[in-house]
């Protein structure tokens, strides 16, 4: 008895049970049950190499109770292109089962799930969600609106991000694109995958990423220095929000690098969150970590190894041997316990 | 192998977490052997997928662990072999497609318990042919390499590539240069590599990048003092390893941060007690087994990469790991 067994339309199909060698212990769990009887399903159907509409409503059942099967989802593409099957709603139904995904697993995983498994079925779906949209020629209007809803689950999904950046290569999306990381940051400035993905769209536009890295960018189109300016402003403005947030440091020193000039230009700038004269008043270790670099491009090495102690001592104690041997690379000693 | 997770949670299920806390080796080595008496749990038929790599975690944990003979070596050989395909290449499980990951945890499998010479004797495919599915996986344009025949790349398929075929001795059916070309291209501004280029820096793939140049003998090309600021930036006043900035602790990243920092000699620069506290504290220590965090559940993934950790930063009582 069940959904296929019952069923008419499968019933000049012999199903193949799994071949596990012992008694089948399932039956006990009726999710199980439903789930082993459908596998058996689709055993058959592809054991003939079926290409047909049961065939494709039995593999959304499936992944409807496990996303992360990846045969399941590599037989369904190919039954899509075979089957000349309308694309947009392969996307629509994609879309369902993305933002539905989350509260699947309460459903369908009683405990937590390991978390292998749970990537598993992020990037299958991410890359079923891309094969079918490089078949299609212009972006679906609703795209961009689905993403939206995934970000609004949450904001720093690898897969997501990943999906976004091949979209946005795909179709051009360069120019909609600035704004949008804006408005992320504008909620979060201490996003870094959305500082990451800002670096992408203003460095990584006009380059070919198979043949330039996009840590150096592409030699034949620079960047004009007005973009440059730009960006150091906004990274300015952003660290001085919340000066105790590696982002945009980190992002500070990419484009400073970009500009092929030192970090000193800033170093004023980066003195207003922390004075080596005010030990106490201190707002951010990753301002010390910058003055520390600017002092020694000025050659003041003890006034570097002084930043480099209050790191190593007060301010990121936990990372106290890294501290050191920046002050070794000075000549200086290190900093005790 | 059994990707069920549970059934007990790190640091007791009180919740209480005592300040000295030992190593349950023999705790371990049991919740490992029991994994596989669960086919009665919903999640054993759900992870069904990952077998594979299950039994490559639960096999190495169990190694690290000083028991390699927990998993009964002739069982193990035949799921492997009875997982692969004509092609060469390996699936999850009997009947599921080949892919790069399977083939790849199945020659370490079967490296692990030096039996690579069964693929000659008793497999669908032999050696060659093993090696040479894998390299065809390879894209003549770029270097990298898809997992599968539909195309997706990612950076993890490049290390496990590399990482397989230099078990295999045939390197040399690969592109070397190019595969190192396209990891140069997955290094970003901060230090870190990503899944691709472009991708925001991610400890999982520093390790896979940072791996496959160990293995391709270029680590010389990385900035070792950028990549290990990163990487140290990532431990948390708890002691746990983060993946990215801003991001929680997890025991997994115990491994791929600690690794990639062994790999470019930088591992001091992490608190090595703060962090063997922390995953100590992730154990299970009445029925075994190491969760993502205290409090959660315990499964295989994080119990390898727990105690891999542990093993590379000189825990005591388990056997070294080397760090590629």
């Amino acid at each position: 008895m069940g959904k296929y067994s019952d069923s008419t339309e499968w019933e000049d199909v012999d199903p193949i049970p799994q071949d596990d060698g012992g008694p089948n212990p399932l039956a006990a769990i009726a999710y199980t049950e439903e789930y082993s009887e459908a596998m058996s399903y689709l055993r058959a159907a592809m054991a003939k190499d079926e290409k047909s509409d049961r065939a494709l409503g039995l593999t959304e059942d499936i992944i409807r109770m496990n996303p992360a099967h990846y045969t399941v989802w590599l037989y369904r593409a190919d039954m899509l292109f075979t089957l000349q099957k309308d694309l947009l709603q392969e996307l629509e139904w994609l879309n369902k089962i993305s933002l539905k995904h989350i509260k699947n697993f309460q459903i369908w995983y009683p405990y937590h799930v390991p978390q292998a498994g749970k990537a598993e079925a992020y990037g299958l779906r991410r890359h079923h969600r891309q094969v079918v949209m490089s078949h299609i020629p212009t972006i679906p209007p609703t795209e961009t609106a689905f993403l939206a809803l995934m970000f609004a689950k949450d904001v720093k999904n690898y897969h997501v991000w990943s999906y976004r950046q091949w979209l946005v290569r795909q179709f051009s999306l360069w120019d909609s694109e600035l704004p949008y990381v804006e408005s992320l940051l504008q909620s979060d400035v201490r996003n870094n995958s959305a500082w990451n993905h800002r670096w992408f769209v203003i460095f990584a536009r006009h380059m070919d990423p198979t043949k330039h890295s996009i840590k150096n960018g592409d030699a034949d189109s620079e960047v004009p220095p007005e973009i440059i300016e730009r960006e150091i402003e906004y990274t300015k403005a952003a660290i001085s929000t919340a000066p105790q947030n590696q982002s945009p440091w980190n992002y500070l020193r990419g484009v400073l690098g970009k500009k092929g000039m030192g970090l000193v230009e800033l170093k004023s700038f980066a003195e207003q969150y922390a004075d080596l004269e005010k030990e106490d008043e201190v707002r951010s270790s990753h301002a010390l970590d910058f003055l520390a670099d600017v002092y020694a491009e000025e050659e003041q090495k003890e006034r570097s190894g002084r930043a480099l102690e209050l790191l190593a001592r007060r301010y990121d104690p936990i990372r106290k041997n890294y501290w050191n041997y920046r002050r070794s690379l000075l000549g200086l000693k290190q900093v005790g316990a | 192998m059994s990707l069920v997770s549970g059934p007990g949670r790190g640091g007791a299920s009180t919740g209480h977490v005592p300040d000295e806390i030992k190593l349950v080796v023999e705790k371990h080595v049991e919740y490992i052997q029991t994994l596989d008496t669960r086919q009665d749990e919903l999640e054993y038929w759900l992870t069904e997928h990952l077998r594979l790599n299950g039994v490559y975690w639960g096999l190495t944990a169990l190694h690290l662990l000083g028991h390699p003979e927990a998993l009964p070596r002739l069982a193990t050989i035949d799921f492997v072999l009875s997982s692969q395909h004509e092609s060469g290449g390996f699936g999850a499980a009997p009947g599921h497609d080949a892919h790069m990951l399977y083939t790849v945890s199945a020659v370490q499998i079967l490296g692990t318990v030096d039996a690579l010479e069964e693929l000659d004797r008793r497999g669908k495919a032999g050696r060659e042919k093993v090696g040479q599915y894998i390299a065809d996986l390879q894209s003549q344009e770029t270097g990298s390499f898809a997992g599968d025949e539909w195309g997706e790349t990612d950076t993890r398929f490049l290390y496990g590539a590399l990482n397989a075929l230099s078990l295999l001795h045939m390197l040399h059916l690969v592109d070397i240069p190019k595969a190192v070309t396209y990891i140069q291209n997955c290094a970003n501004f901060d230090g870190g590599y990503g899944v691709s280029p472009g991708a925001e820096s991610h400890a999982g793939q520093i390790f896979t990048c940072v791996g496959a140049l160990a293995i391709a003998g270029r680590l010389d090309l990385v900035d070792r003092d950028r990549l290990g600021g990163w990487l140290s930036e990532r431990q948390l006043p708890n002691g746990g390893l983060s993946g990215r900035p801003e991001k929680l602790e997890d025991v997994c990243y115990s491994w791929w941060v600690a690794s990639s920092l062994a790999m470019i000699d930088r591992l001091h620069w992490i608190d090595r007690d703060k962090l063997s506290q922390f995953i100590l504290q992730c154990q299970d220590s009445e029925k075994g087994g190491i969760a993502d965090r205290p409090g959660d559940m315990v499964d295989v993934f994080h119990t390898v990469f727990g105690l891999a950790g542990l093993s590379l930063i000189g825990f005591p009582g388990l056997v070294a790991v080397d760090p590629i």
